[in-house]
């Protein structure tokens, strides 16, 4: 099944030691069956500033993703640091990631306007940009 | 400046996920200055309201800052959510079922607020990240 680990760990932003380890099984929504479906690890090159919408929101009249259970996984794969993402999910901006940054989330499609979307630090760059979604259901690539 | 490190691997063995097993790895340096530590906050409210637990108070910190949420309730149907107390509609931005965690970026000019789909789960949290 799947499965997602996390660690975070720093010897020096306090005065004593921080180590969290967690694991969590990926399930599907209300449920310990564990989720079955991947678009995979996909691999894209921002070139313009524009927002570029990766995951859609599904339409409520479809009853197809709304609240199933989905995991995000978003990586700026660029190496130069000044570059960034800014990632935006239902139209607020959730925050920027920058060259080698990762997030990952639970993605519910909560309501039909929850598409997650990345826009590059600028244009005439050529920002890759690495993400994977392991859900439910259906949903719109 | 001190260093804090983000892993994160997701795995699947062959023939779950995908017919071949599935191992990621990553990991990311985060410099920060400060931290509000690591707090387990019972979440109080069962929806959006003025009174709902604050997870990120905007402005407290400045961008870039990152976010760690940890939903320690072990039934998955035990949701919270996380959502924007700053937009008018209050969406929310995430729903993390009983066991699942969160890593992300923050934007600084948010309030993010809690509820539970039933009071009193325990949401663990931490920002690190440089204070504003």
């Amino acid at each position: 099944m799947p499965t997602a680990s996390i660690t975070l760990t720093s010897a020096d932003i306090a005065g004593d030691p921080v180590n969290v380890s967690k694991t969590s099984t990926c399930y599907k929504a209300d449920s310990t069956t564990p989720l079955d479906q991947t678009n995979g690890l996909q691999r894209l090159i921002l070139t313009t500033a524009s927002a570029k919408e990766i995951y859609t929101a599904e339409n409520a009249a479809e009853g197809l993703g709304l609240n199933a259970n989905a995991k995000v996984f978003i990586r700026n794969a660029s190496t130069v640091t000044t570059e960034f993402i800014t990632v935006t999910i239902n139209a607020t901006v959730i925050g920027k990631l920058y060259a080698g940054q990762w997030l990952f989330m639970p993605w519910s499609q909560n309501d039909t306007a929850a598409d997650i979307k990345v826009t590059a630090s600028a244009a005439g760059k050529s920002m890759p940009i690495e993400h994977m979604l392991m859900h439910e259901g259906y949903f719109n690539a | 400046m001190a260093t804090v490190t983000a892993g994160i691997t997701l795995t699947s063995a062959a023939g779950d996920l995908l017919t071949d097993a599935l191992s990621l790895s990553d990991s990311t340096s985060v410099t920060a200055t400060h931290t509000t530590g690591l707090a387990r906050t019972k979440i109080d409210k069962t929806a959006v309201h003025a009174d709902a637990d604050v997870i990120f108070t905007a402005s407290s910190y400045a961008a870039p800052a990152y976010l760690y949420l940890k939903n320690t309730q072990t039934t998955a149907s035990h949701y919270i959510y996380i959502y924007d107390g700053t937009t008018s509609g209050d969406p929310v931005l995430l729903k993390l079922a009983g066991g699942d965690f969160a890593f992300l970026p923050i934007n600084a000019g948010l309030t993010l607020k809690a509820y539970g789909s039933t009071a009193d789960f325990i949401l663990e949290h931490t920002v690190f990240g440089t204070s504003a």
